[in-house]
Order: structure tokens, then sequence, then C-alpha cells
């Protein structure tokens, strides 16, 4: 990553700053770009989704660690060897057949990094930070979700110290498959609620 | 599945992106090798100096409220990083 600045045109304005900051950052002795390299690529190739996926498999299949995940969000995931920044202070919401949660951040872009990785480019938009608190239904019409009418929308804002994740409801005729199994059932969308 | 699957955005963020480019569970990371490269430095940073994230997410705040509207969102990190870095201790 370190040559990611060799263009065959001239670097952009934004380029060059990230680049000045990188070069100040290691003048002073702060940071090295080994650091940098390896933080990118961690967030690139081992932190996602993937991780959140299987905490709700593992809550679908083993209702021990389903009411442990729901008591404290951040000793069940590291349970699972998940953890670290952004995660100190997670939640599970537990979607059931009457209560959809879905989740936002309202001033900028926290989100549970240990399980689900960065958050997509749309979670960070002004449109979605706007509207998810106004109109969250329309929102995730926009998702394809129709949440019955007689299902309560709970909208949580992560702008506090708190992490939040949505555990989504099983789907139904899942009853034969194990954790594995379930574990490409789940995607980010259902963790974030805009898909039930 | 699909739908979930490939992040579909309301802003189809996916769109002119070419097959092929690394995603993690249907998601692009990081659009361009200078938004991971910011993300890294803030981390890198924040790691290092001790400073903690919420003291980055104050500057990230303001530099979202401070930026005009439709601002990438990187760009925001790289404001926030530059004002914390240009903070006094």
């Amino acid at each position: 990553m370190t040559d990611a600045g060799h263009h065959a045109s001239e670097p952009s304005p934004i380029e060059r700053r990230v680049a000045a900051l990188e070069s100040l950052l290691v003048e002073r002795g702060l940071i090295t770009s080994d650091v940098v390299d390896a933080v990118v690529e961690t967030y690139e190739r081992d932190v996602g989704p993937l991780n959140g996926a299987r905490v709700v498999a593992r809550a679908w299949t083993d209702p021990a660690y389903r009411a442990r995940l729901l008591a404290d969000g951040t000793r069940a995931i590291g349970e699972l060897g998940f953890g670290g920044a952004e995660g100190e202070h997670l939640v599970a919401l537990e979607n059931t057949p009457t209560v959809h949660n879905l989740v936002v951040c309202t001033l900028c872009s926290c989100y549970p990094w240990p399980v689900l990785g960065l958050p997509p480019v749309w979670y960070k938009s002004f449109a979605y930070r706007a509207r998810a608190v106004r109109e969250p239904r329309a929102v995730m019409a926009e998702f394809g979700t129709v949440v019955p009418d007689d299902v309560d929308v709970r909208v949580w804002d992560s702008s506090a110290e708190v992490r939040y994740m949505v555990l989504p409801l099983r789907p139904p005729g899942t009853d034969d498959l194990g954790e594995d199994a379930l574990v490409p059932l789940v995607t980010r969308d259902h963790m974030i609620g805009v898909v039930r | 599945m699909s739908s979930g699957l490939i992040g579909s955005g309301p802003d189809g963020v996916l769109d002119g992106i070419p097959e092929g480019v690394p995603r993690h569970n249907g998601e692009l990371v990081f659009a361009e090798p200078w938004e991971g490269r910011a993300f890294g430095l803030a981390a890198a940073y924040v790691d290092a100096t001790g400073v903690g994230w919420a003291a980055f997410r104050a500057h990230l705040v303001a530099a979202i409220a401070d930026l005009p509207t439709g601002t990438p969102y990187y760009e925001a990190w790289v404001e926030a990083l530059e004002r914390l870095v240009a903070a006094p201790a």
C-alpha cells in the first residue's frame, strides 16, 4: 500500500493531503507506514460482517448464548474471539414478531466494527442519517423491506458510546440447519436493520 | 439473498466498480486507496497516542457538520484527523 500514491497522472488534492498527513505523523515518530498498512489490510480482509453473521447464527442455535448476547453484547462477541475498537459497549437488539429494530448514527458514522467491519457508503450518507429517524419505513422500503403495520419499528441512534447490532429473526424453514449453514443467510443489512 | 449481499444502497454504491475488485461479504470497503490510507492513519494515530476514538469522533462530527452536504465521507475523515493532530494535547 505504500506505493498507492504512484499514479500515471498527478495525485488529486485529497491524495496529496493524505500523503502529507502520513509524512507528518511519520516524521513526528507517532506512526509507521507499516502499521498503517497492517490496519488497512486487517479491515479489508479480516474484519467484516461475516463476524456478525457468526454471532447471529450462534444465537439462533444456542439459546444460552442468545441470552448472554442480549445481556452483554461485548462479552458475548468476545466468546467468539471478536472485539476491539468500537466494540466496547455493544448492545444486541432482538427482532421479534412484533418488534423491528433499525440502527443509525445521526451525527457521524458510529458502527460496531468488530462484528460488521466498516460501514457501507450509504450508512454514512446525509440522506440515511437524516431519514432513518424521520421516516424509517420509507428508508427500509428502498431496500425492499416492508414491515407490517402491526410491527413496532424502533430506531436506535449510535451516537452515544453504545454500538448496536440487530439480532434478526431466524428465517422460517431453517429449523434443520446448523450454525455453519445459517451463517451465509445473515447479511450486513439484516444486522443494521434495513432488511428484516 | 442477493439484495442483501450486494450492498444494495439507495445510491447504488457499487455501480461502475469493476468486477474482481475484492469485496468483503458483498461490500467494497474502500472505494479508493487514499480512503483506506486515511482510515489507517487515524487508527494508527489514535492507537499510538492513546487519544481515544471519542476524541477523533468529536472532530469527525464537527467536520461533517462544517463541510458542504455531499462532501465525500472520507474527506471529512481527513479533515477530522487534521484537526485532531493540530489540536493542543
